[in-house]
């Protein structure tokens, strides 16, 4: 018995010539566009380290807390002019590279255990600059300046807080910015940054528009922003709750290196 | 004798010393049975022909690259970009590799369910054998040859692999890597094996199973209840052969030929489309940020290994491979005689389609690696906005400290993350507060404890975060005792109907 192929045997010499066919059109093809064709290999990616180009270095590092576009993450909008407006290089490079001691900001500095080089921060902050600052972000107006005063009066501050932001911020305990275990999570100058720049992303005001529905008010003064936030800082449980966070500030910005490592050998070691 | 011309004096001239002609004839015109000439015998030869464009594809790549553990990574660089046509060189040897194991094993499959092991054939099946094992040789010293991050870890997981063995595991190694580590003499010893050693064993062993396929002849059809036997096999196949029989050229020839034709010009379309591979980023085990993976046909022992409880790692990776191996090489010993068609052989077609279904799925799930942690999850992938629209800010914390402390690496949020732990996204339906607390806190089920890791607030913080996480016509998990118990502490969990945000 013969297996029924005969009337195959058509098409399969048909499909066979095609097949020559389109062999002795390929090397045509490539002689044409070599570097065209669909297969031609991108160039070979160096170690990791050797990347500067912003827009991968942020949305490797930095996306998942900051957000995708540098807003309507968790962590504050580092796309947001005025904030950019306010901060200056020095200090953009230092929580970059260091991280904020006692909060969920890690260190990204190879020197503070982190993994990127010195020359990738550069190349963030740079970056941000580049593609998120705007010229004259604050229409003119001095904002009160960006770091923190240590000597703010926290019984003046919760004047200043009645006046300026209850308003907006009296939902029930849990929900309000002076819940105790969200300010034993934030740093004074994480604080103090949103209280001036805002946070357009989750309609924050700046200083100058601290009414209800965001509407353009006196705006408060350094003074007021110091003792808001010391304030703010004084509410938080020195005992129960910042323990933890105290403990980081001790060793500061455990290595990410170390943890990452840790995390992949806890995997097991066949991956 | 009559004048020759000089060209046939010529050839009169060398026939009369080589003496080639009679056996060539032989071999090329001998009878086959009229049923061998079917499209399903053109495998063995298309992995011959492969093995020939590896030959030719290989000298020529010889040519740049250098097997220096300094030189080699840059040189696959050279003739990717620098040299015209080099990257298709490349490609051509590398999905000649992919296509020869899978053209190898579709020969193996084809052969085995035909019977075609069967007595007087056993030791082609044998030799057959031995080329497989030598064509995946090729395909583990070629990758390790590549030299990038996948060559380098996957030596490094083979290496593990021959170190358990017993008493003589580290000496092994040493042979093996020319040294205690991965360095230039390893590159040097996987150089030889890929382009002296194996090529060579390859060849041989090519070479008599050939000789034995033309001797013995190629396999008839097999017909269901025409049984094997050693006393009249050989004579029933002759008259088969001589009374309903054509030569072998070009009567079963020409489909050899237009197949393996075809199959070159598939390398060749995908060599055009889909490139050379890699290399991949420089071999320095310093750098951590990897994902190696094997080549595709070592893609399922990967997964093996990733889901193998490691009790049982050393005993499986030592007795499996001898034991498969075994099974292989006692296939026509065991059944040398009897039925061959797989329509009366339900055992034999079981076991291939079990073969391939597991396969086939093990080499899908290395794919997706749903084992091992997205070690960029926590600072790369972003929440989906509407999950955090009605957060609170301990809420937003809440997620900061879940990016933080890598819980994304593991368990997926919004489709994005790592998958060795379930993805959290209605984690709030399925546990209340307090067991999301425990479970963070003591871990268990391959889930680290986060205990010592994490301070109150962040707790409570990552809880807030946990608990919003639920459809929005599906009310969160909880204890109805639970806000009767726990109204004076500031971080009270809230009666569901009032909690957190709706993603
Ligand atoms: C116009 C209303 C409004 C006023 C006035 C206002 N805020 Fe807010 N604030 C919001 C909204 C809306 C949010 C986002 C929702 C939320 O977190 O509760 C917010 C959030 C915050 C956050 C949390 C940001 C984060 O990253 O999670 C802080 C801190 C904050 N406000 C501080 C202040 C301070 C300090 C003042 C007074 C100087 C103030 N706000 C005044 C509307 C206001
Ligand atoms: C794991 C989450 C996380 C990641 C990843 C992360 N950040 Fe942050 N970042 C935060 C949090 C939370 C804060 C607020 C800290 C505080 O309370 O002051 C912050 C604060 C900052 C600040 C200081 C803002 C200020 O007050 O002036 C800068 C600058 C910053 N981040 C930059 C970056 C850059 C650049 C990257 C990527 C390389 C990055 N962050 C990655 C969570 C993160
Ligand atoms: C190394 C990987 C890994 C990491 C990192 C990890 N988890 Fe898990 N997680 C798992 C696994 C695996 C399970 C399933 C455990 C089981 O079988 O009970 C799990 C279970 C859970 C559950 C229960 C889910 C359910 O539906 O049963 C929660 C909640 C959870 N993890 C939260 C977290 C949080 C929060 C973090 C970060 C602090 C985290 N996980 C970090 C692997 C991980």
């Amino acid at each position: 018995m013969r297996p029924a192929m005969r009337p195959g045997t058509r098409l399969w010499t048909h499909f066979a010539m095609r097949l020559v066919a389109l062999l002795a059109a390929a090397p045509l093809a490539l002689l044409g566009g070599c570097h065209s064709a669909p297969g031609y290999p991108p160039q070979s990616e160096g170690p990791p380290s050797s990347i500067t180009d912003f827009a991968t270095l942020y949305s490797q590092n930095c996306a998942a807390c900051h957000g995708r576009n540098g807003q309507d993450g968790p962590a504050l909008d580092l796309n947001n002019p005025e904030y950019l407006a306010l901060v200056d290089d020095a200090s953009l490079r230092k929580w970059t590279a260091e991280g904020v001691a006692g909060t969920e900001m890690p260190a990204f500095a190879e020197s503070s255990g982190g993994m990127l080089t010195s020359a990738q921060i550069d190349a963030l902050v740079a970056g941000m600059r580049k593609a998120w600052a705007k010229p004259n972000a604050f229409a003119g107006a001095a904002p009160p300046p960006y770091a923190q005063a240590k000597s703010g009066d926290p019984h003046r501050g919760e004047q200043a807080y009645k006046a300026s932001c209850a308003g907006c911020h009296q939902n029930s305990p849990d929900e309000q910015i002076t819940n105790s275990a969200y300010l034993a999570l934030v740093s004074d100058q994480g604080l103090r940054t949103i209280t001036i720049a805002g946070r357009p992303d989750i309609a924050q005001p700046d200083w100058r528009h601290d009414a209800p529905g965001g509407k353009l008010t006196t705006p408060l003064t350094a003074a007021d922003v110091n003792d808001i936030v010391a304030y703010l800082g004084s509410l938080r449980n020195p005992v129960a709750l910042t323990q933890a966070p105290a403990q980081a500030v001790d060793q500061p910005a455990v290595s990410k290196k170390r943890q990452t490592l840790s995390a992949s050998r806890a995997v097991g070691g066949s991956n | 004798m009559p004048r020759m011309k000089p060209s046939q004096r010529i050839y009169a001239w060398f026939e009369q010393r080589l003496q080639l002609e009679g056996p060539i004839a032989d071999a090329a015109f001998h009878p086959v049975p009229r049923t061998t000439a079917s499209w399903f015998y053109v495998f063995g030869s298309a992995a011959f022909t492969l093995f020939l464009l590896q030959v030719v594809t290989g000298i020529l790549l010889a040519l740049v690259y250098v097997p220096s553990a300094g030189e080699a990574w840059n040189s696959l660089n050279v003739l990717n970009h620098q040299i015209p046509l080099g990257w298709y060189l490349r490609a051509l040897h590398g999905w000649g590799s992919n296509f020869m194991v899978a053209i190898v094993f579709i020969h193996m499959t084809q052969v085995f369910l035909f019977g075609a092991y069967k007595y007087p054939r056993e030791l082609t099946w044998t030799f057959g054998v031995f080329l497989l094992i030598l064509t995946l040789g090729m395909a583990f010293t070629g990758q390790v040859l590549r030299f990038d991050q996948d060559a380098y870890w996957g030596l490094g997981i083979g290496v593990s692999m021959v170190s358990r063995v017993p008493l003589i595991g580290g000496g092994l190694v040493h042979i093996l890597l020319g040294g205690p580590i991965i360095a230039g003499a390893t590159l040097a010893r996987f150089f030889d094996l890929h382009v002296f050693v194996i090529p060579g064993l390859l060849l041989g062993f090519a070479l008599l199973h050939i000789w034995m396929v033309l001797k013995l002849g190629v396999n008839e059809w097999p017909m269901p209840g025409r049984l094997v036997r050693r006393s009249t096999y050989v004579a029933e196949y002759n008259r088969l052969a001589h009374e309903d029989g054509i030569p072998f050229l070009p009567g079963a020839f020409w489909k050899d030929l237009a197949f393996s034709a075809a199959i070159v010009a598939a390398v060749a379309v995908c060599a055009y489309f889909f490139g050379p591979s890699g290399p991949g980023g420089p071999p320095d085990p310093a750098i951590i940020q990897t994902n190696p993976k094997p080549d595709f046909p070592f893609l399922w022992i990967f997964s093996i290994l990733a889901y193998l409880p490691p009790a049982l790692e050393t005993p499986v990776i030592l007795i499996a491979p001898i034991l498969a191996l075994l099974a292989l090489f006692a296939v026509p010993f065991v059944a040398g005689e009897g039925e061959k068609s797989w329509t009366r052989r339900p055992v034999a077609v079981l076991a291939v389609a079990l073969i391939a279904v597991a396969w086939g799925e093990f080499t899908q799930l290395a794919g997706t690696t749903p084992w091992s942690p997205h070690m960029e999850a926590w600072s790369s992938d972003p929440i989906p906005v509407h999950y955090l629209r009605n957060a609170t800010p301990l809420v937003r914390q809440g997620a900061n400290v879940f990016q933080e402390k890598q819980c994304r690496n593991c368990h997926s949020i919004g489709g994005l993350g790592g998958q060795r732990g379930p993805a959290l996204d209605d984690v709030a339906t399925r546990m209340t507060r307090d067991q999301m607390r425990f479970k963070v806190v003591t871990g268990g089920g391959n889930m680290p404890a986060f205990g010592k890791d994490l301070s109150p607030a962040e707790i409570e913080a990552l809880v807030a975060y946990l608990s919003t996480l639920h459809p929005a016509n599906e009310r969160p998990a909880y204890t109805p005792s639970r806000p009767y118990t726990d109204t004076g502490s500031p971080a009270a969990t809230p009666p569901p109907a009032a909690s957190g945000s709706t993603p």
